[in-house]
């Protein structure tokens, strides 16, 4: 009978540390815990960063880091963030699986009075209210960046394509208008193509198969990330175009793409400091669930990777 | 019910050849230029739907037998997952550092072996348990994405050998896609294998008093669609040179969608592949005319969805009272 009792508290004991800290580890129920929901788990870019947010966590031994995925649903993102207040979070870290809702997310944060760190993603709020704050890059200077390179390597003059990525997200919206912006600054260029790609590699692929056929003169593809650039790429190739006659750009500096930066295929890509967000996320929620104090935007900045510099970037 | 008779692909060739002219219409008024010749052109407006084009024959079969599957997507990424892990050259970066510069045959069985698996689960659940096909797919298109997700956590697979690329270069995706479409035509017409699954979507108490082993031939439609989507998650990653997790999202949609526009009927029973690809090739022209004419991208799935809608009703009036 006593034995039976102590099998019953050992697992009434893992239930409820199940049920705290979610993540079925050997750690007790004590613990602070940080639940991050993420728009996508099979996002490369956020890949990197979910990934850079583990190691980094690993310093903090006495926190509990949780992981959910959104599967870019707003509505379920929503109630993984109502479950994590529920639940007693420390903290949480929303990567948002579409900016425009997050006035509601902050909205079931600040009621639960639970601090709240938005991640990569721009909540759509002009001012965050205390004990909400947003990690970031700025996506209007990746987009500068990117083509004031090409304008420079095309000696300002030519015609552009432009690949946007998830007509819903920010990025592509900022990342494009700053592209257009550019262009427009130089009298010699003009953009003639402007389709969606999606942010993925057979997307672009596809989409410059397409104007290939089309025609059109293109000197210069400005993608908004590097999965579309790449597809680019393989599509001028195969379509036998001498290399460098059409020069592409990306953002994100993916392995992959420093790859097609070392064989010259890649003009130029825009490093998104994964780690520098991941770790400036997590330490805000930190500082946050301890009572600290962060400023609303922390922006970590965008960096231009080109064919000189880019053996540095190989280890970021 | 012999044989689907009752949909005749002519009608919707018809509206293909009319979808087609529309956009050299357009072309001419837009950009000055033809937009039908121009044989690069052509080749790129199948190229871009061959995958979809794979899944469409796999589930314009399962269709038949009164069926569904809502996996296939899922299952592309599973596979194009698994056969790039084991596709991949000699670097820092690779997934199994012992497993690298297999021979092709290695990951293609691979990729092949993944779909037959999860197709073998399919029609097993549905055929034994007797779930709906809807239920049991959609199952198998949440589990195979979580997988695909899983098998790298999210990392995507790249840097693979030059002779698995080959499968996915130049017209050899189209090439595939149209000697699996005439390989199926035959089989579903000329066989026993498609005569059972005409026979059960018209009407599965009759086949199986004919002597129709109806739950063993549904386990191997299903098999059977899983190996074409298995395939072609291989000819998407060999393609991409690359295996990512969110490979083939949403195209269990636009297979059933271009099934559906051929005049397979969902109800079962009605069908045939030559519809399937001429609906399959509707999708494809549609992604190059918007993208040749300059369509905003705003407004391209929108009128996308309607003349789906509109090829379908097109066709439905020319064969008045035939289908349901």
């Amino acid at each position: 009978m006593p034995m039976v009792m102590v099998r019953v508290g050992a697992v009434m004991a893992l239930l409820a540390s199940l049920a705290i800290c979610g993540c079925g580890g050997s750690s007790g129920p004590a613990r602070p815990l940080i639940g991050v929901s993420m728009a996508h788990f099979d996002d490369n870019f956020l890949t990197i960063l979910r990934t850079a947010m583990v190691e980094h966590a690993g310093k903090t031994p006495d926190v509990d880091l949780q992981f959910v995925d959104a599967q870019g649903d707003v509505g379920r993102q929503l109630s993984q963030i109502q479950n994590f207040a529920a639940q007693g979070a420390a903290a949480i870290i929303v990567n948002a699986a579409d900016t425009s809702a997050t006035p509601g997310m902050t909205r079931i944060a600040r009621d639960a009075g639970v601090p709240l760190v938005y991640v990569n993603r721009r909540p759509a709020e002009d001012t965050l209210p205390a004990g909400v704050v947003f990690v970031g890059s700025e996506d209007l200077q990746a987009g500068t960046l990117e083509m004031e390179e090409l304008a420079r390597l095309m000696n300002h003059r030519g015609n552009v394509a432009i690949m946007v990525g998830e007509l819903a997200s920010n990025g592509a919206q900022l990342r494009t208008k700053a592209v257009e912006d550019v262009v427009a600054k130089y009298p010699g260029m003009k953009v003639v193509e402007k389709q969606v790609g999606n942010f993925q590699r057979e997307r672009g692929l596809d989409l410059m198969n397409n104007w290939l056929t089309s025609g059109t003169a293109i000197d210069a593809v400005a993608a908004n990330n590097d999965e579309m650039a790449i597809g680019a790429i393989m599509a001028i190739q195969q379509a036998g175009v001498a290399p460098g006659k059409i020069l592409v750009g990306g953002v994100d500096a993916t392995p992959d793409a420093l790859a097609e930066l070392a064989k010259g295929t890649l003009a130029v890509t825009v490093f998104q400091n994964a780690r520098g967000q991941a770790r400036g996320a997590f330490d805000a929620a930190l500082t946050l669930s301890r009572g600290g104090k962060v400023d609303s935007f922390v922006w970590i900045p965008f960096e231009l990777v080109t064919r000189e510099n880019y053996k540095a970037f190989l280890n970021r | 019910m012999r044989k689907g008779r009752f949909s005749s692909d002519a009608g919707i060739f018809l509206v293909l050849i009319g979808i087609a002219i529309l956009f050299e219409a357009i072309g001419w008024s837009v950009r000055g230029g033809s937009f039908l010749f121009n044989g690069q052109r052509l080749l790129v407006m199948v190229l871009q739907v061959a995958i979809i084009g794979l899944l469409a024959v796999g589930v314009t079969q399962v269709i038949l037998t009164g069926g569904i599957d809502l996996s296939s997507g899922s299952v592309v990424a599973l596979a194009a997952m698994i056969a790039a892990s084991l596709a991949q050259a000699p670097s820092a970066r690779a997934v199994f550092p012992s497993l690298v510069d297999l021979p092709v045959v290695v990951p293609v069985v691979a990729g092949l072996a993944t779909g037959a698996l999860c197709g073998l689960v399919n029609g097993s659940l549905i055929a034994y348990t007797r779930i709906p096909p809807f239920i049991a797919t959609l199952g198998m298109m949440v589990s195979a994405r979580g997988l695909a997700r899983y098998y790298t956590r999210g990392q995507p697979v790249s840097m693979l050998t030059d002779e698995y690329t080959l499968l996915g270069s130049g017209a050899i995706p189209v090439v595939i896609f149209l000697a699996v479409a005439a390989m199926f035509h035959v089989l579903l017409r000329h066989t026993r294998y498609g005569k059972y699954t005409y026979a059960i979507g018209a009407n599965e108490q009759a086949a199986r008093v004919s002597g129709v082993r109806v739950e063993r031939h549904l386990v191997l439609v299903y098999t059977v669609a899983g190996i074409l989507a298995g395939l072609g998650g291989v000819v998407t990653s060999a393609r991409a040179a690359s295996g990512q997790a969110g490979m083939g999202m949403s195209y269990e949609l636009d297979a059933i969608a271009a099934a559906v526009i051929g005049g397979t009927s969902l109800s079962g029973g009605v069908g045939r592949i030559a519809g399937t690809v001429i609906g399959t090739i509707i999708l494809g022209i549609m992604t190059s005319g918007f993208t040749f004419i300059g369509l905003d991208a705003y407004i391209q799935d929108i009128v996308k969805g309607g003349v789906i809608v509109s090829a379908v009703v097109a066709d439905r009036f020319r064969h008045r009272g035939a289908l349901v």
